[in-house]
């Protein structure tokens, strides 16, 4: 028997009265229960699935009626109206038998029940005369707002000075409460911004920005608007928000593996193309679920609009399939099936119909006829029992002239395969008489002969010979556990062949999802979902509760136009009537959710009554509409949207509105958003200038670095909706700011706030790179600052001369102080010494190292030479060693300009410490580590470093003479970095400093350039002090709320 | 300024929210683990929950062997084996290596003895586990049913054989208890120096999850927790002058956005981040522990020394409030396939001792009655040999039917020998035990109901175990 969409609405008069929304029990009528409103709801999540909802009734109880309830099952009367103690029912739910299993009847609900009771089983009208299978809808659930008649609603009139510019506005304003209002426009440079990030992803360029800034015109806005949706890369953003609800992976997913889907970038890219052509909408559904049956017969050569309409139906093969990549069990079929049908109920429909997969939904009227209604659109092309693997699905994008070019280079490779199989023989037959000469004869024999007998041929014996020796039944698969070289050498063939059919023409294909013609299979409902126990055939139907007023509506099994059945191409005509009350809503409230970071109903993928409803009811419905009778022109919507004072007042919260409305929920100022991940990385991308702005293409590869973390392969410059997204393997930076990883899809991200993405701001190598390349940017581009400005800023320090120096001179015995200090002159790169040879004509055989080196005669002793920029204590710890048991050893003195000797050793073939107990020291002054030969500089190699610790107001810097020592260093400058500064913060945030704002950045270098002067180990190699400071600012400036969220 | 004060009180209570978090952060509520409902609006932070009921265990420690550690070498003695010796296996049996298999049994190469009060048998190779068998549960009788490493694997992390993309024990833990600590990563993972284990960072995956609920890789050498330190140029000073000016920018952009939660927290975020790099570094100093503690953990030996040293920082986590941490492996030690005469008891002596002194040490702390140590594969091996050419280097293949784990802590019954495996150690024969009736068991000792632990993915009410068959293990509850 043939299940139709039986409508089994209970209707007794002919109109429905205005019911406006569904009220619980609990709140609204606890003296009044009602069994539609009330009672039908409880037994819908707990009892209809074995009472009501198949045909076979579990103890003959039918639960859907109340003269059912009172009439009974096998166990008598189920209530007796009045009498909750006599009612056998409540009795059974309350000790906790019904429902068997875990699930139980929340107390509350119970209550109600027993109250119901009480009140006498009261319904809300007479009941139907008969009733058709399955659970009745109810006139409360008909009158659910989600299933209510699309319709433009009146829009109310405001006086000018409420700044009304759109009827988006005028709805809004009409809702607001007492006390709140529009807030003012934002700014020109905020909105600016603002358009772009929205519809781009992007931040302005300097150019765009400064244009926009400066046009006088007074439409400038509008413009602005107009603009900014004709740009290329309005696609790539709006298609990443697509991409997201319709599940794009790059891998399969589903098995172990996860193997790569190569070509999915061609759905991607169609998305982009369309949305940049702005495709009316309802033809951008309809191709994406039914482009294959728009094709029209494929023969020969492709053209190009088939290529487009067959890429189309790339929507419908986003839901992982790993059925060609390991797992082609029946389960793994029906799992595809079910998660295409979930990607296209929670896109399209605004409804969870998975549930109703296994029974009927148990929260809305949404029966399990229905989804396999809904499954039987799809059957034809997705029937699990003649199943095709991915890569049978696919297309090639090859010409009749690309093809004859590839036979003949296969041909080539073929001869090639040919000597490798015969190879293969002859490995397979070396391994085997190897392994056989472990047995003794006649064993050898019989299990050579058992071995050679195809496997069905052999006899018992035979197989039970095998199984007792199981080394012997090698196979082409674990030849390489026998003989090594063999499997190697087969491998260079398969290299070889590999190098010839690369000659082919490159073959593109495109993932298609299409019927075999004359292939018109229906949906069988699964009981309990199990596809092991298939029930009635289903035929194809739209969803019974989205139809008006309890009609039905089935599409055709087989449509005798077209090659196809025509199931999906009526399926989409469905969804994009102006009658269905669905997918316009569900569209434009994506939308709404995209511009203002929340939807109108806060759900987006499920309008039934687990989601939200809707805050502005009637707004929703005026953008539905609106969006229809301009020809579903998505970029007419934008365009609608933005040009509303809703969205262009500032995000500044008012602190009375504040008050009344915490959570902005009346849209009384526009909230702030922060950058989805794929905006903070292209962002900084573009604050760093180094965007590859390509569109469309091939994914960019990903790899795990060292620590597991994935991370992008090679140049890190696309846009980030170009990176490969692999299901098993999301990008670190991306998943850490949200982007979904995808298991089916994402209807909506969370937006989370965590330390650990604080740690990859602060220490990560992406923002470290991008920020260093930002101050390279600020540094090319920076300009002289007005004298006016420059006046104000605080002035910074001089450039200080590095803390460590190397040179020769004497100790002053007479003095106790340095005699003089002569820098070396020449670094030879590993060392400082007296020229380019040793030893040096004039001074001998002095040098110095990182951790030692050689005094010269008396009068040119090694100075390592420490300068103090602070007043504090220093103290100092060291070792001193010298290690030739010639000559008369070397003598070690630590010397301060101020205070004289501080220290003194004598070491010969041995080692000593030298420490100096903590000393007075000021700025300016200096300590030299003086190393002299004393009478004979022969054999005078030493080694000694030292760590200088000094403490000071601001803590204690520590100076370490191995990992401080340097060779010459570029003398730094400090005059262009407060222009350079500056620019950054243009570059970075797309605004001027304000004078205070200059104070703020221009106090930070200089204290760090103090801090640095102080210690040069905040200097990375390679850089100076003042290129340092300007990078450590442009990483805060990336780091900032002000970077990382949209006003 | 108001905003420091209600910071400081944000950077108080956790590491991650977000706005909805902050608003029930600022009512001082604790948020509750609904128990019987589903959560259609998963949360995203690690807010401290209550419990479904009283918990035994706070914390857990996994010591996971990857490979299959051989049960009748270690845990599980069968004399019927011995006695067999040599002799051909008359049963079903299913290998992994073809090309090696044999039908031949292979007893024991190691003695067995009783231990502790309890008597518990084990082999000679696990010298310092004999020392704890009053406070172990074994658990004698697990089965996957499955021979092959990843698929096992999966199974007992993540619920389902071989499925990939679903959040690990350690993921669901987190979600349903949130952190008692402030300033550490809630769920960590303490990998091998030799690299990562087989099957790679799934085996600490979030699944469907948030980002959030993964496990946090500590890495085996400096730094040990990624992004942590900053490179050495910016370390100490320079970097905290960067965050103050950051903090600076962030507090006047704030104010012109007055009560935002969101940046508020982002604000707060940084703090919770530097402190992390102060306090995480102080957790994984064991400088600070006693000569007696090193020794203890087998710090003393270069066969124990790294082993040991991630044992005792994962008590360091632990006493800090970190809710789940788990060890790895490098690929697969215990995946004797040859050699087994060797193979064995080196990887017993890089692990046993501080798998050993990990909990003497918890219980000596008292920490052991809220922390449940897990030790354990993902399968077992064969009772016959895998042949190598000659009896020294024969080994024992893949075997899921039956295999060994041991629990203590958290309220598991100590002195315990749980469940049997056949005469021969091939197959779990009474009282078996799944991985999805380890989870069962595992969240019910942290109070948790593990079918009422739901996570609404993609439409999808979704729990650890899948909906497959599991039970609570009740008989070693103690």
């Amino acid at each position: 028997m043939i299940a139709r969409l039986a409508t089994t609405v209970v209707l007794l008069a002919s109109t429905i009265p205005s019911l406006t929304a569904t009220s619980s029990a609990a709140e609204g009528h606890p003296s009044d229960l009602r069994f539609e409103r009330d009672i039908q709801p409880i037994f819908r999540e707990f009892c209809f699935d074995c009472h009501g909802a198949a045909e076979e009734l579990d103890g003959s109880l039918d639960l859907r009626l109340v003269r059912f309830l009172t009439k009974g099952g096998d166990s008598g009367p189920a209530i007796e109206p009045g009498s909750p103690e006599a009612s056998y029912l409540l009795d059974r739910v309350k000790n906790g038998e019904m429902p068997p299993g875990e699930a139980h009847v929340p107390e509350e609900q119970v209550q109600i029940l027993e109250q119901w009771i009480a009140q006498g089983a009261k319904t809300l009208r007479p009941e139907p005369e008969t009733l058709g299978p399955g659970i009745p809808i109810t006139l409360e659930e008909r009158s659910y707002w989600a299933f209510q008649p699309i319709e433009r609603p009146e829009v109310p009139e405001f006086p000018e000075a409420e700044r009304i510019r759109t009827p988006i506005d005028a709805l809004l304003r009409a809702a607001m409460p007492e006390g709140l209002q529009f807030s003012p426009d934002a700014d020109r440079g905020t909105l600016i911004k603002r358009v772009y990030f929205d519809l781009t992803g992007l931040p302005p360029t300097q150019e765009e920005f400064n244009r926009w800034m400066t046009l006088t015109d007074e439409n400038w806005y509008e413009q602005l608007v107009d603009a900014v949706l004709d740009s290329s890369h309005y696609g790539e953003r709006w298609a990443r928000h697509w991409l997201d609800v319709a599940g794009y992976a790059d891998s399969e997913g589903n098995t172990v593996k996860d193997e790569e889907r190569p070509w999915a970038w061609k759905y991607r890219d169609y998305i982009i193309r369309s949305l940049n052509a702005d495709k009316p909408f309802d033809q951008f559904i309809t191709e994406q679920l039914a482009g294959d049956e728009l094709a029209g017969p494929l023969q020969g050569d492709l053209t190009g609009q088939q290529i487009e309409l067959l890429t189309a139906t790339g929507f419908l093969r986003m839901a992982a399939d790993g059925t060609g990549s390991g797992d082609n069990s029946a389960e793994a079929r029906n799992k595809v099936v079910s998660d295409t049908i979930k990607i296209v109920s929670s896109s399209l429909l605004g409804m969870s119909v998975a549930c109703a997969q296994c029974h009927d939904h148990r929260y809305d009227p949404i029966s399990q006829i229905d989804y396999y209604a809904m499954r039987a659109v799809f059957e034809p092309a997705l029937d699990w029992q003649k199943w095709q693997t991915p890569p049978q699905r696919r297309i090639s994008l090859y010409t009749a002239a690309d093809r004859e070019k590839a036979a003949e280079v296969e041909e080539e490779a073929k001869k090639l395969a040919e000597e490798r199989t015969a190879k293969q023989k002859e490995y397979m037959e070396q391994a085997l008489q190897k392994e056989l000469e472990k047995y003794e004869e006649p064993l050898r024999r019989q299990l050579r002969t058992a071995y050679e007998t195809p496997e069905k041929e052999r006899t018992p014996e035979q197989t039970q010979l095998l199984d007792k020796n199981p080394s012997v039944k090698i196979s082409p698969g674990v030849l390489y556990q026998y003989l090594p070289d063999a499997a190697e050498d087969l491998k260079s063939y398969d290299k070889k062949i590999a190098e010839i059919r690369a000659k082919k023409p490159k073959e593109e294909f495109i993932r298609v999802l299409r019927e075999t013609p004359g292939h018109a299979p229906l949906a069988k409902l699964f009981h309990r979902g199990d596809h092991q126990q298939p029930k009635q055939p289903v035929e194809p139907a739209a969803l019974t509760i989205a139809l008006p007023d309890a009609g039905s509506l089935q599409f055709p099994v087989n449509e005798e136009s077209i090659p196809t059945t025509g199931r999906r191409l009526a399926y989409a005509k469905w969804l994009t009537n102006p009658e269905n009350p669905l997918t316009p809503r569900v569209l434009v409230n994506r939308m709404w959710m995209h511009h203002f970071g929340t939807g109108l109903v806060s759900t987006p993928g499920d309008f039934g009554k687990l989601g939200d409803s809707p805050t502005h009811p009637k707004l929703l419905d005026w953008l539905a509409v609106e969006f229809m009778n301009k020809g579903w022109s998505l970029k007419q919507l934008h365009r609608l949207i933005l040009n509303s004072t809703a969205w262009r007042q500032t995000s500044y919260p008012d602190s009375q509105m504040s008050q009344i409305d915490p959570e902005n929920r009346f849209y009384w100022r526009k909230s702030l958003q922060r950058l989805e991940a794929e905006v903070l990385r292209d962002r900084m991308l573009t604050a760093s200038d180094s965007l590859d702005r390509t569109l469309f293409g091939p994914p960019a590869e990903i790899k795990e670095d060292e620590t597991g973390q994935i991370i992008v392969d090679g140049p890190q410059k696309r846009r980030s909706l170009y990176i490969e997204v692999r299901r098993t393997q999301p990008v670190a930076m991306l998943q850490m700011f949200d982007a979904p990883v995808m298991d089916i899809n994402c209807e909506r991200r969370p937006v989370s706030t965590v330390a650990t993405q604080s740690l990859m701001l602060m220490n990560g190598e992406f923002t470290l790179a991008q920020a260093e390349l930002l101050a390279a940017r600020a540094t090319n581009q920076s300009k002289s600052i007005e004298p006016h400005v420059a006046s104000t800023l605080p002035v910074l320090p001089e450039p200080a001369e590095e803390p460590w120096a190397f040179g020769h001179g004497q100790f002053d015995e007479a003095s106790g102080k340095t005699r003089e200090f002569t820098p070396l002159p020449h670094w030879t790169g590993s060392l400082w010494q007296g020229g380019e040879k040793r030893p040096d004509p004039t001074i001998g055989w002095v040098f110095l190292t990182n951790t030692g080196g050689h005094p010269g005669n008396p009068k040119f002793a090694a100075i390592r030479r420490l300068r103090i920029h602070d007043d504090g204590q220093l103290s100092i710890t060291g070792s001193l060693s010298h290690g030739s048991e010639n000559g008369d050893g070397v003598r070690g003195l630590v010397v301060s300009s101020n205070s004289g000797l501080l220290g003194e050793w004598r070491i010969k073939h041995g080692n000593v410490s030298t420490n100096v107990h903590s000393v007075s020291v000021q700025p300016g002054e200096t300590i030299d580590f003086i190393t002299d030969c004393q009478k004979d500089e022969n054999s005078d190699s030493f080694n000694w470093t030292v760590t200088a610790t000094l403490k000071h107001a601001d803590g204690e810097t520590v100076f370490d003479s191995e990992r401080n020592f340097h060779g010459p260093v570029e003398a730094d400058s400090y005059d262009k970095l407060p222009a350079q500064i500056l620019t950054a913060w243009e570059l970075a945030y797309l605004r001027e400093p304000s004078p205070e704002e200059r104070q703020l950045a221009l106090t930070f270098v200089a204290q760090q350039l103090e801090e640095l002067h102080r210690n040069r180990s905040g200097v990375a190699e390679g850089k100076t002090p003042s290129q340092q400071v300007l990078i450590n600012f442009c990483q805060t400036l990336l780091n900032s709320n002000e970077f990382l969220y949209v006003d | 300024m108001n905003a420091y004060s209600r910071r400081d009180f944000l950077a108080h209570q956790s590491m991650g929210f977000g706005s909805f978090a902050l608003a029930w952060l600022l009512k001082q509520e604790r948020a509750q683990a609904k128990p019987k409902s589903v959560d259609h609006k998963p949360h995203n932070d690690l807010l401290p929950r209550e419990s479904h009921f009283e918990p035994k265990a706070q914390a857990m420690i996994s010591l996971f062997q990857h490979g299959g550690p051989s049960h009748m070498d270690l845990t599980d003695p069968k004399r019927e084996l011995s006695r067999l010796d040599g002799v051909e296996y008359t049963g079903d049996i299913k290998f992994s290596f073809v090309n090696e298999a044999s039908k031949k049994l292979m007893g024991s190469p190691w003695s067995f003895k009783a231990h502790g009060e309890c008597g518990t048998e084990l082999s000679e190779l696990l010298p310092h586990t004999a020392e704890i068998v009053d406070d172990i549960c074994l658990i004698r009788s697990m089965h996957t049913g499955a021979n092959g490493h990843e698929v096992s694997i999966r199974y007992f992390h993540g619920g389902i054989p071989g499925v990939l993309g679903r959040p690990t024990l350690g993921s669901w833990l987190v979600y349903a208890l949130g952190s008692e600590t402030q300033n550490l990563p809630a769920y960590m993972v303490l990998t091998d120096p030799g690299g990562l284990p087989v099957d790679g960072v799934t085996n600490w995956s979030n699944g469907f999850m948030p980002a959030l609920f993964q496990g946090t890789v500590l890495r085996p050498k400096e730094p040990r927790i990624l992004n942590l330190q900053a490179p050495a140029h910016l370390q100490g000073k320079f970097q905290k002058q960067n965050l103050d000016l950051l903090q600076t920018l962030n507090q006047r952009h704030l104010e012109q956005h007055p009560g935002e939660a969101e940046l508020e927290a982002r604000i707060a975020s940084y703090e919770l981040a530097a402190r992390m790099q102060t306090a995480a570094t102080e957790a994984l100093d064991i400088s600070q522990e006693t000569e007696a503690t090193q020794k203890l953990y087998g710090l003393d030996n270069p066969k124990s020394r790294e082993y040991g040293t991630r044992c005792l920082i994962a008590r360091r986590l632990v006493e800090r409030g970190v809710r789940f941490v788990q060890l790895f492996h490098n690929n697969q030690p215990w995946d004797n396939h040859s050699s087994i005469k060797t193979g064995l008891p080196a990887i017993c002596q890089k692990t046993d001792q501080p798998a050993a002194a990990l909990v003497k040490d918890l219980k000596q702390r008292g920490l052991l009655d809220s922390t449940i140590v897990h030790w354990g594969g993902e399968i077992g091996r064969l009772p016959v040999t895998q042949e190598q050419g000659s009896p020294e280097k024969a080994g024992r293949d893949h075997n899921g039917q039956g295999f060994s784990i041991w629990l203590a802590g958290g309220g598991i019954k100590g002195g315990m020998a749980y469940g049997k495996t056949d005469e021969v150690g091939h197959k779990a024969v009474e009282n078996v035990v799944t991985p999805n009736d380890y989870q069962a068991t595992i969240m019910n000792q942290f109070g948790l109901n593990y079918e009422d632990l739901m996570y609404v993915a993609s439409g999808r009410e979704q729990i650890i175990t899948a909906n497959r068959p599991a039970k609570v293990v009740q008989d070693i509850l103690a």
